[in-house]
């Protein structure tokens, strides 16, 4: 959804470019407005986005596929308000999930923590997960100990938190890793989407 | 009266310092992260508009990183002769970039594509939490070795069609 929207906004932006401009020219200041776009956050100081600006004088790569960072304007994607109601509805309902989940699994060195809005989740000597927000992303990062670092966006179409680049659910991710780490399923994790998103409407 | 305050704020310093003991913290940085961030390898910049030299630029500084690393490709064997980069990040983010232009050199491109964030991960013996500043690297890499492959293939489209109009 969101690589639609950058192939549309790239579109719009080569219509409204003069017609002698060529494509090589172009490309820097099409990258310099993306990243410049997405630095400018209400909350980032002017030195910053300067700097940003003179960081940012090669030509950003923006891939259609997966493979390499994609540079969106996420404010337009999700607002900040909306981004943190999901997120911390995610995150504190996951808490809770993963308490109970403690209390059924008897594991050594279990042990669920939230703080800072960091959610840690250790399973003794079988690793541990981290889970944070970074809302200048839009997203929630997530540490594992099977599948290493993933980024999730929020997904409009099928209201959930995917990563991109393996089109993975976190819930659903987690939901698997647990059961081959643990040998104990945790129950109906995708349930929580359905909680989350109607918390949402009705805020 | 500012320098009645800094004299103040000094004087407390001063006051605490020999009393504290020297506290242990639970949580260590890797010897080889601490290697990479007092001795960084390959800092430095080359020159974007070379057409052997591939830059990538990775992340933001609202998200508190930024990495740019840039490759030296040779133009006969197609493999990275030099390195560099400059990272604005934790000490895991610096390490990481350091340790990926040191693994780079004197690899073809194909070969550096299958660098991955773990390896540079466990390298460092990074926690949980720092796992995506490797992420980054492998990442600056693979942005690196598309921006030299998209300057050659503009390159080589370039001679062909100054062979076409003179032939």
């Amino acid at each position: 959804m969101a690589s639609r929207l950058t192939i549309l906004r790239r579109i719009s932006i080569l219509l409204k470019a003069p017609p002698s401009t060529t494509l090589r020219s172009l490309r820097p200041s099409l990258a310099r407005r993306f990243l410049l776009r997405k630095v400018l956050a209400p909350n980032v100081s002017p030195w910053i986005c300067a700097a940003a600006s003179s960081f940012c004088s090669g030509p950003l790569n923006l891939p259609q596929d997966s493979q390499g960072p994609a540079a969106i304007d996420y404010r337009s994607v999700l607002s900040e308000d909306e981004y943190h109601r999901l997120a911390n509805s995610t995150i504190q309902d996951l808490q809770e999930k993963l308490e109970e989940y403690g209390d059924v699994v008897e594991l050594e060195g279990f042990d669920v923590d939230y703080g800072n809005e960091v959610l840690t989740l250790k399973l003794g000597t079988l690793g541990t997960y981290v889970m944070n927000k970074q809302t200048p992303n839009r997203q929630i990062w997530l540490s594992s100990p099977i599948s290493g670092p993933s980024r999730f966006d929020w997904d409009h179409n099928t209201q959930a938190w995917v990563y991109r680049r393996t089109k993975a659910n976190l819930l659903k991710l987690l939901e698997s890793e647990l059961e081959q780490l643990c040998g104990c399923g945790i129950k109906q994790l995708e349930q929580l989407y359905r909680h989350i998103t109607a918390q949402e409407k009705n805020t | 009266m500012l320098r009645l305050v800094a004299k103040r704020l000094l004087g407390t310093a001063s006051r605490d310092i020999p009393s504290r003991p020297l506290q242990i913290l639970p949580r260590l940085y890797h010897e080889n992260v601490i290697d990479h961030y007092n001795n960084p390898r390959n800092v430095g910049s080359f020159d974007k508009n070379d057409p052997n030299v591939g830059t990538g630029l990775v992340g933001a500084p609202a998200c508190g990183d930024v990495m740019k690393l840039q490759i030296k490709i040779d133009e006969e064997s197609g493999k990275i002769v030099d390195a560099c980069f400059k990272t604005f990040g934790c000490g895991s983010a610096i390490a990481s970039s350091s340790v990926a232009t040191e693994w780079v050199k004197g690899k073809s491109m194909d070969e550096v594509l299958t660098i991955k964030n773990t390896e540079i991960a466990k390298h460092l013996s990074l926690p949980p939490v720092k796992l995506h500043c490797s992420m980054l690297a492998e990442d600056a890499i693979k942005a690196a070795v598309k921006d030299a492959e998209a300057k050659r293939a503009k390159m080589n489209a370039t001679l062909k069609g100054a062979d076409v109009k003179s032939g």
